[in-house]
């Protein structure tokens, strides 16, 4: 048994050894054995890490020549302040490109949740979407 | 279109989702408790990334053509590293912290030969798949992971194989307990069974501190796997509560004290049976301590359940309330005459009430839906929760004081810890 923990079993901090030579010598000693072995010896570890799944590349959707005449539609997830931001680029839309009309629509469900009703509506009847997600 | 605090969780997690080159705007963040003026500025000013004009970078995203590399296709396969990494010790402890995979404290370093002892504690083969985890399901593709990949996470924990079956059963669940949320979330797990001595786990006094091996490695592990095992724990990346919690260094591992509680322990009311061992999840936002509550001063017994009822009332509606009572606070409420906890979560869903107005009031506390909101005014008094299962409780502590915690915390599920011996 070493004099730290005989002192912590007596109720004494071993901290009232901190300046003790002999406990000093102690540690140098242990120090200097722990760095030769630290220095000398090389370990194999194992990696921790998980899988990642392959990545499928998407190609991006075909993009507009334009957006003057066309229906682009506003989407928000239902994070707090998402439906205000989205009015407001309704009103930069209005105020700086009035020939494209906005449309605003709540996704159903969480921000994760797909939502096929909504986006079957946005093929049919826009030619793009911006979408305000917050989580 | 993202705010800046979410760049490179936006350019990431495009990249992870087959989408490398998709054309993201930024604006300054944050937007929620901005005034339309300042939103609209945010609009009329430049993206902070690029110093373009924000909405005409935005229009020329969705009009400008496409390079070919934009519409490249195929499949590819993201490095994992090497299967091993040989160096010296004190070079391995720097390099896996260097790396993102530990919790920034030392490691117990997973050599094979440690990590071959921590495999005999399962009959389990090491090539067997565990499960799936996922930082945010949903939001980021879920990584899988083999029975040897927990033992090396368990290992780096520090556990004795012994634990095993208990990581491994965490594990299973692809729970984890970093979720990329910016709510800074916690995770919790109670434990019941025969396994909570077994492993000498504590569930007297201090049970929830730093004073017991199992309480604390187990639940060190679960943070190291969630880290590990799902490329999650990446603060801006896959990792973004606002501020982070302290419980996500080794999370609220509770072994039930079934011997001391009046009640059948949580397993039981979950339809397990008492020899079972079982780890039941939870999930929210924090956990804070319930004392000097309303009706704790009186006497003979303090009314405990008033004191729980207020203590719940300004929680977020968002998840449900866990409570953890110390056997003094779960005899004391049995003397008031809760025979089970089901009589108790039944008592506090009629009694902790709010009006519609606070409620309209408070961010992530939802009204009423469907025929239940028919009706309402905003002085209307409804039940904080209207299920009576929103109200959970173990029961934990070394009756030292009749004192009990409470978490804003939703119930998940309840699985077998001996399926994985």
């Amino acid at each position: 048994m070493n004099r730290r923990k005989l002192l912590s079993l007596l109720g004494m901090s071993p901290a009232v050894l901190a300046g003790s030579p002999l406990l000093l010598a102690d540690d140098k000693k242990k120090k200097e054995k722990g760095a030769a072995a630290a220095g000398a010896f090389k370990v194999t570890a194992l990696n921790p890490r998980g899988l990642p799944p392959p990545i499928t590349l998407v190609p991006m959707a075909p993009r507009l020549a334009t957006l003057d005449g066309k229906t682009v539609y506003l989407v928000s997830d239902g994070f707090p302040g998402a439906d205000a931001f989205l009015n407001q680029i309704s009103i930069w839309f209005k105020k700086n490109m009035p020939s494209v009309t906005t449309v605003y629509r709540l996704k159903a469900g969480g921000f994760a949740d797909d939502d096929p009703k909504l986006f079957a509506e946005i093929k049919a009847k826009g030619q793009a979407v911006i979408m305000a997600i917050g989580h | 279109m993202v705010t800046i605090a979410f760049k490179d969780l936006a350019l990431t997690n495009c990249a992870k989702r087959g989408m490398p080159l998709q054309r993201i705007s930024f604006t300054p963040h944050p937007v929620w408790g901005k005034t339309d003026d300042q939103m609209y500025a945010y609009l009329d000013g430049n993206d902070p990334v690029s110093g373009k004009p924000l909405m005409k970078e935005v229009v020329d995203s969705l009009t400008r053509p496409l390079m070919a590399d934009e519409m490249k296709t195929g499949v590819v396969t993201p490095p994992t590293g090497a299967p091993t990494f040989v160096e010296t010790a004190d070079n391995l402890q720097q390099y896996f912290l260097d790396n993102g995979m530990t919790d920034f404290m030392p490691i117990i370093l997973p050599t094979q030969e440690r990590v071959d002892a921590m495999l005999k504690a399962t009959s389990h083969k090491p090539d067997e798949p565990v499960g799936k985890m996922t930082p945010a399901q949903g939001a980021f593709p879920p990584w899988s992971y083999t029975v040897q990949q927990v033992a090396v996470n368990a290992v780096m924990a520090g556990a004795i194989p012994d634990y095993f079956p208990t990581i491994l059963a965490i594990a299973s669940t692809g729970i984890s307990a970093l979720f990329s949320s910016t709510n800074s979330l916690v995770s919790a797990a109670v434990i019941n069974g025969p396994v909570r001595d077994k492993l000498q786990m504590n569930y007297g006094i201090g049970a929830m501190g730093p004073f017991n091996q199992a309480n604390a490695v187990i639940g060190r592990a679960w943070t190291l796997m969630s880290k590990n095992l799902d490329g999650g724990g990446i603060a801006g990346e896959t990792y973004m509560g606002s501020q982070g919690n302290i419980i996500n260094y080794n999370n609220l591992i509770i072994p039930e004290n079934e011997k001391d509680s009046p009640w059948p322990p949580f397993h039981v009311q979950k339809g397990f049976k008492p020899e079972e061992n079982i780890i039941s999840f939870f999930f929210g936002f924090n956990i804070t301590q319930g004392q000097g509550g309303k009706g704790l001063g009186v006497k003979p017994i303090p009314l405990y359940n008033v004191a729980m009822s207020a203590n719940v009332a300004p929680f977020a509606s968002l998840f449900g309330a866990l409570f953890i009572l110390d056997p003094l606070v779960a005899n004391g409420l049995g003397d008031l005459g809760f025979k089970t906890k089901e009589q108790l979560a039944d008592w506090l869903q009629k009694n902790t009430t709010v009006t519609v107005k606070d409620v309209k009031s408070m961010l992530f506390s939802g009204l009423p839906r469907g025929p239940e909101a028919a009706g309402l005014t905003d002085d209307s008094v409804i039940p904080k929760w209207q299920r009576a299962d929103a109200y959970n409780f173990v029961v934990c502590g070394g009756q030292t004081n009749p004192y009990h915690q409470l978490a804003n915390m939703s119930y998940r599920l309840s699985v077998s810890i001996d399926k994985w011996t």
